[in-house]
């Protein structure tokens, strides 16, 4: 156990030394942070909208651009038109909505003119406040027909309707999908950089082969087994702090939050973690040189991932390519993810967590058998 | 004492035995030469006294145990230096030392005077905090020692010690070994150069095909050709020479050129000097120098092998 532990300390010392392993080991974040980047939104949820008011002398136009100003989330602010297409491009303004010269009276008539809501972020921006837009013309609307043209019955109607005597209740609900995506795309970019870290800290074995080390280390007092043990522990130790510092940064400094609770996270992925250390020594086992398992890692795992939806999400890919993502690990850890998401309790999902592992005892299993074919201690491994 | 006890070991690969029922024994403070050209089994048998390897048949002990059964008591008190560098470049002198010293237990202040008494012993004290992709080649052998004598092993292996190094640090090295011995150390060496082994062995064997042919002093060993001779001729060039007329001349067994040297080995009893010289004369050969020599290693080595040490 001393000989293992001296080991370790001299694995973990060499493997960080070189700052482009520590790079590895922190890419995760970095896969997160992207992954952030593309498929949601990170913290804060306000939408930011900019207005062209150009019917500003009616009341009934002000109260439409007063309205959109007053949904939750949503932030007003009053621009030109010339002002607007830039700020949206820019990046400044989610979406802006331009209130003709007209429209007030438009209204009153029952017959509202176009609005036009400008974006370039597309419906899962713009179709809440469009919905929630077009439910109000639609009411103005109905009260303007009920007034038929009586300017003073619609000022009434409309004057109790704006002063809230009509209620009109609204139950919110959490909309997860976003979050959902994030965390779900956010996992697969953890999953790949976890598999390709476990090979480059596996390497570190025919690394020490490579520079005749290891022969050195076989004539001391430790074994083959034991120098093994020592690497696959310094792999789990690295595994374990690697999930651990991406979800903190998933939770706390990205604030995702997956609607997983974090230990049920944790535990998968440190299971399927130990699956992927297994498939590292498999492919230590199977080459010669690091040459050789880098070749085979780039075989292995980036095509596995694409499969398994780690880098696109599965729903995009035709059904022939969905199925060939079930017969890879990978799949049902992110299909875990996706069950305790829905709601499914952790218990339920005993078979993904036991399929996790039959793919770790599998890898496990031929490595070691490739191992001991070999009865040759200077090429154990 | 035997330090070491080698019975019928034999290691096969395939059908191909690199070690044939080997037997050998090395005493208690000997520097033991181990002599064979590439491929003779000398690789093969120091892995399997390191425990590198497991032999398909026989029997090693290390004092007195079955290594096999012992393998690490015998790993405590062997210390290995094998032919390749096997020392970390991107760790410092003193970091190499302490890793490897480490896995033999040490630990604290304890650790800190084995590496800086093997630093300092291969004349590195000054050098520890180094790394030794800044080294020599004789600096990096001499680490490659260190770190394999900080444990102070009973039994150090050294296996072709002084390959490609500077004759300085040859030197060094050589020295290095003879205090070792002086320290208590049983030393088991394998080297190319035959000078190295004829200066600092007291026991050489010879290995041949996964067998020990000959093994004793170098006297023991010199002795066992007496029927032999070697003449060296210096010329002024070899050009034109003709080898075969020179091996067609009576008692004749062998003829090598080593730059402007021929050297010729032939029977003792037979006195056929003047018919070489004759010979080269009507090669054109413009004679310098003729002498004729005692039998040396290399001439027990060719004799008994028919080859040379380096092919």
């Amino acid at each position: 156990m001393k000989t293992i532990l001296w080991l370790m300390a001299h694995t973990l010392r060499n493997t960080f030394r070189k700052r482009s392993n520590i790079i590895l080991f922190l890419l995760p974040v970095a896969g997160v942070m992207l992954s952030a980047g593309l498929y949601g939104q990170t913290g804060g949820t306000g939408l930011s909208i900019g207005i062209v008011q150009q019917d500003g002398a009616d009341a009934v136009g002000r109260d439409v651009a007063a309205f959109v100003g007053a949904l939750d989330g949503v932030k007003l602010t009053d621009t030109s038109d010339a002002d607007l297409r830039d700020r949206i491009a820019a990046g400044k303004l989610d979406a802006g909505i331009v209130i003709p010269p007209g429209f007030g009276e438009s209204l009153k008539a029952g017959k509202p003119m176009q609005l036009e809501l400008l974006s370039v972020k597309g419906a899962q921006v713009t179709a809440y406040v469009q919905a929630m837009l077009d439910g109000y013309l639609n009411n103005v609307a109905s009260i303007a027909a009920q007034a038929k043209g009586d300017e003073a019955r619609f000022e009434q109607i409309y004057g109790e309707y704006t002063k809230g005597s009509f209620k009109v209740s609204r139950e919110q609900l959490t909309d997860a999908s976003n979050v959902k995506d994030t965390t779900y795309q956010s996992l697969g970019f953890l999953v790949a950089f976890m598999m390709f870290s476990a090979v480059n800290m596996s390497e570190m074995i025919l690394r020490e082969k490579e520079n005749r080390t290891f022969l050195r280390l076989l004539s001391s007092p430790v074994t083959a087994k034991s120098y093994v043990a020592a690497n696959v522990a310094v792999n789990v130790v690295a595994m374990v702090f690697q999930t651990a510092l991406t979800l903190c940064f998933m939770r706390y400094v990205l604030d995702i939050d997956s609607g997983v609770p974090i230990m049920q996270l944790a535990f998968s992925l440190v299971l399927f973690g130990i699956g992927a250390i297994a498939l590292s020594l498999l492919i230590v086992s199977l080459s010669k040189s690091r040459g050789q398992s880098s070749a085979l890692q780039n075989l292995i795992i980036t095509p596995t991932c694409l499969l398994a939806g780690c880098y696109f999400p599965m729903e995009i890919m035709p059904d022939a390519i969905r199925k060939i993502g079930a017969f890879l690990p990978q799949h049902w850890l992110l299909d875990t993810v996706n069950r305790l998401q829905q709601g499914d309790s952790f218990g339920s999902l005993y078979m993904n967590l036991l399929i996790l592992a039959a793919f770790a005892a599998a890898f496990a299993a031929i490595a070691i058998f490739r191992f001991s074919r070999n009865n040759d201690t200077r090429t154990f491994v | 004492m035997n330090i070491i006890e080698i019975g019928g070991l034999t290691k096969k690969f395939g059908d191909f035995a690199a070690v044939d029922n080997m037997s050998l024994t090395l005493k208690e403070g000997e520097i033991f030469g181990f002599l064979g050209a590439n491929g003779a089994g000398k690789s093969t048998t120091i892995s399997m006294i390191a425990s590198l390897l497991r032999p398909t048949k026989g029997e090693i002990k290390f004092l007195g145990k079955n290594i096999a059964k012992n393998a690490h008591f015998a790993k405590m008190n062997i210390g290995m230096v094998p032919q390749d560098l096997a020392i970390y470049e991107d760790m410092s002198a003193y970091e190499n030392v302490r890793f490897f010293a480490g896995l033999y237990g040490f630990r604290g202040g304890e650790l800190k005077a084995r590496v800086e008494e093997a630093l300092s012993f291969v004349g590195l004290g000054d050098k520890q905090k180094e790394l030794p992709k800044n080294f020599s080649g004789g600096m990096k052998r001499r680490l490659n020692i260190a770190c394999a004598i900080a444990h102070r092993p009973k039994l150090i292996i050294m296996d072709e010690p002084t390959v490609g190094i500077d004759p300085h640090s040859r030197n060094y090295i050589l020295q290095s070994v003879k205090e070792l011995n002086r320290m208590g150390c049983t030393i088991l060496y394998t080297s190319h150069y035959m000078e190295e082994v004829e200066e600092i062995c007291t026991r050489i064997a010879i290995v041949d095909h996964g067998k020990i042919i000959a093994d004793g002093t170098k006297e023991q060993l010199k002795a066992i050709i007496t029927d032999s001779k070697e003449i060296w001729i210096d010329v002024k060039s070899v050009e034109g020479l003709n080898q075969e007329q020179l091996k067609e001349i009576r008692g004749v067994l062998s003829v090598r050129i080593e730059e402007q040297r021929i050297k010729i080995q032939s029977r003792a009893e037979i006195g056929n000097l003047n018919d070489i010289v004759q010979q080269l004369i009507r090669d054109g050969m413009e004679i310098r120098a003729v002498e004729e020599q005692a039998p040396n290693l290399e001439t027990v080595f060719l004799t008994l092998t028919g080859r040379n040490l380096r092919d």
